[in-house]
């Protein structure tokens, strides 16, 4: 048996790893994922100050700091059995527009894109975000710096900075927003809509009106047939930032809806000896295996997920654009891993249109932005970070220090659904051992997708190479090193 | 020269925040107008965006080389580096963020990049504010470096009290 090791993967420095399995005539038998888990996170917690824990655990990770900010934000005000007031739930979900507009950004032109706009099968150097701007042109380059730079402002200007927020509190906020700062925020959002707008034009004119990358799309290696797991609103429309855990089947039907507080009762967490992360499932359906289908409890979360497990977006673009994805890739459920892409810029662009209806709520300057707590208790709170559903869950004890936490970060959602994956993309794509960097690729892309973020802000500055397949005979002695990214 | 020291790290993951320990000793020692302090999580666009316009700027953060073991500490310069990833896939490595920054034709980049590296061969992976015996001890040679780092380009001097012995 020869196995193909990828390690680390590329833009992954660190201990991420995919190992793919070849059996006697070349073709892959398996293909795992190995991603490093943080631990001890309760323990850490435990004795700390509740009040603590939004700007505690918005230091897990880098990427998400403000998901994690009001995940623990929101526990807390059910831990202190508070509703915090209408303008200081407005005021927390306008920053976490903010939040999405910046980094939808950053993975749809820097992380995502360069794939499509550059090429699949593009050398690795020229595959990136300088690569995407000698296609597109130094003007775009320059509008992409500045809309990110927009969502990280609006995001700065409601919470401190973006990459640390403080203003979450149990039962509210602490910062109001003044006269300047709303029309501020109203030109940057205007900005943003029409970014967003000329994102999905990008999009459209480059990915969709080109009949290989569609074909690619919908090509067998991307599909995955799972179940799908989003917050929606009362009317079952997407909504980032409250409201019911909703999960659909393969046929977007409704399979589930649960209030986070009862998540322990709909979801389960299975163990694999070769991995730290755990796999959540569906405990209605069950663990089957690393397999996919309505016999699976596995599910996907995330911009496909939400969308799919939703009903449409409450705003009238984002809506547009919601109905021409189905109609364009034929209906719910969309099984096609690498639409994650198309569902992310129609997030970015419902971001800014709810950004815009938030700054222009004439309730966003209210004074009226804390309620009192009441006793220290237990609670959950959920999120939808940009890359799928987190949920935090907190007992504390009568003093209001940590005395049990739990989270369940998105990545961990999508463990089994992220292996699978690339699975389907090694065991379609990787045909009688011919494997070139172009093929990895194709095999990467089944992962970059879903813009997973483990290892979360561990950051240490590594010299060595982003990329290295080793390719072993069957006897398992070294065959054959290929490297990328050297 | 203004410059800007920033240290690197995740402050709740162990002997990953060590750069984020150099630069708060760091902060009680130096008080010079053209000195500022700040930190960061992450490695790519964010920690571009902390340094433009600044002239020079002095990032201090855990890395892991070849012929050199746990707790040695190393002046380096980008060109010392193939590649500068984050440990982070939702991101662009530094050295992609920096191209990235020159062919726009940004203009704030800083002329001096340099890197007080902290060598840490194994990231921890559980949660603690405390750093391990090995690292702890490199943050005095690692305040001392980048003390000698601030002092090449400053005219009057960078001490807030008493000079460290």
């Amino acid at each position: 048996m020869r196995t193909i090791t990828i390690d680390p993967i590329t833009r992954l420095e660190g201990h991420g790893k995919i190992s793919i399995f070849l059996d006697n005539r070349g073709d892959v038998e398996n293909a795992y994922l190995q991603i490093p888990e943080l631990r001890g996170f309760e323990r850490f917690a435990q004795g700390r100050r509740a009040e603590d824990m939004p700007q505690i655990t918005s230091r897990i990770c880098g990427v998400c700091p403000v998901a994690h900010h009001f995940a623990a934000t929101k526990a807390l005000d059910a831990a202190f059995n508070v509703d915090p007031p209408s303008a200081a739930k407005k005021l927390r979900e306008l920053m976490y527009m903010g939040y999405y507009i910046y980094d939808h950004i950053l993975h749809f032109y820097y992380l995502g894109g360069p794939d499509f706009v550059v090429g699949p099968d593009a050398p690795p150097a020229k595959r990136n975000v300088i690569g995407v701007i000698e296609k597109a042109g130094v003007e775009i380059g320059k509008e992409v710096i500045k809309h990110r730079a927009y969502g990280q402002k609006i995001t700065a200007i409601l919470g401190g900075k973006a990459t640390h927020p403080v203003c979450g509190l149990p039962g509210g906020v602490s910062k109001g927003l003044n006269k300047d700062e709303v029309n501020d925020i109203k030109k940057m959002v205007g900005s943003c809509i029409e970014f967003a707008k000329f994102s999905l034009k990008l999009l459209d004119d480059i990915v969709l009106k080109n009949k290989n990358y569609l074909d690619i799309i919908l090509s067998d290696p991307y599909q995955l047939g799972t179940y799908n797991m989003g917050l929606v609103d009362k009317n079952n429309k997407v909504n980032f930032y409250d409201g019911k855990i909703r999960v659909t089947d393969q046929k977007g039907k409704e399979k589930i809806k649960f209030d986070v507080k009862d998540y322990y009762k709909n979801i389960a967490e299975h163990v694999e000896e070769w991995t730290y992360i755990k796999f959540p499932y569906l405990k209605a359906v069950g663990w089957k295996g690393l397999k996919d289908g309505k016999d699976s409890g596995i599910y996907r979360v995330g911009p496909l997920g939400r969308l799919n497990a939703a009903d449409g977006m409450t705003t009238p673009l984002a809506n547009k654009e919601y109905n021409r994805m189905f109609e364009t890739l034929g209906g719910k459920a969309i099984n096609s891993t690498l639409a994650f892409h198309w569902a992310r810029l129609i997030e970015l662009l419902y971001a800014t249109e709810r950004a815009k209806e938030l700054i222009n709520d004439s309730e966003i300057t209210s004074n009226n932005i804390r309620n009192p707590v009441g006793e220290p208790g237990e609670g959950m709170g959920v999120t939808e970070a940009a890359r799928g559903t987190l949920i935090h869950h907190y007992k504390l004890d009568k003093n209001g220090l940590i005395d049990k936490a739990n989270l369940i970060v998105a990545t961990t959602n999508n463990a089994g659904a992220i292996n699978m994956s690339i699975r389907e993309a090694a065991k379609g794509l990787i045909k009688k051992g011919n494997v070139d960097n172009a093929t990895l690729n194709m095999v990467e892309m089944a992962f970059r997708a879903y813009d997973p973020c483990f290892a979360c802000a561990t950051h240490t500055l590594p010299g060595g190479m982003p990329l290295e397949v080793k390719i072993y005979d069957h006897k398992k002695k070294l065959y054959k090193t290929l490297k990328q990214n050297i | 020269m203004k410059t800007i020291v920033i240290g690197v790290g995740n402050p709740i993951l162990q002997d990953d925040g060590v750069g984020i320990h150099v630069a708060n000793q760091l902060r009680q020692h130096v008080n010079h107008p053209d000195v500022t302090f700040d930190e960061a999580l992450t490695g790519g666009m964010n920690l571009l965006d902390l340094i433009l316009g600044y002239d020079k700027a002095i990032l201090i953060d855990a890395i892991n080389i070849k012929n050199a073991k746990n707790g040695d500490v190393k002046r380096l310069l980008l060109s010392d580096f193939p590649s500068l990833h984050s440990n982070n896939p939702h991101d662009v490595s530094f050295l992609e963020a920096l191209k990235l920054a020159e062919s726009l034709g940004e203009k704030r980049i800083p002329n001096e990049i340099v890197i007080i590296g902290i060598v840490l061969k194994e990231i921890p992976y559980v949660f603690g504010d405390q750093l391990s015996s090995k690292i702890a001890a490199a943050v005095p040679k690692a305040v001392k470096l980048t003390i000698s780092e601030l002092e090449k380009n400053m005219n009057k001097s960078i001490w807030r009290n008493k000079k460290l012995t």
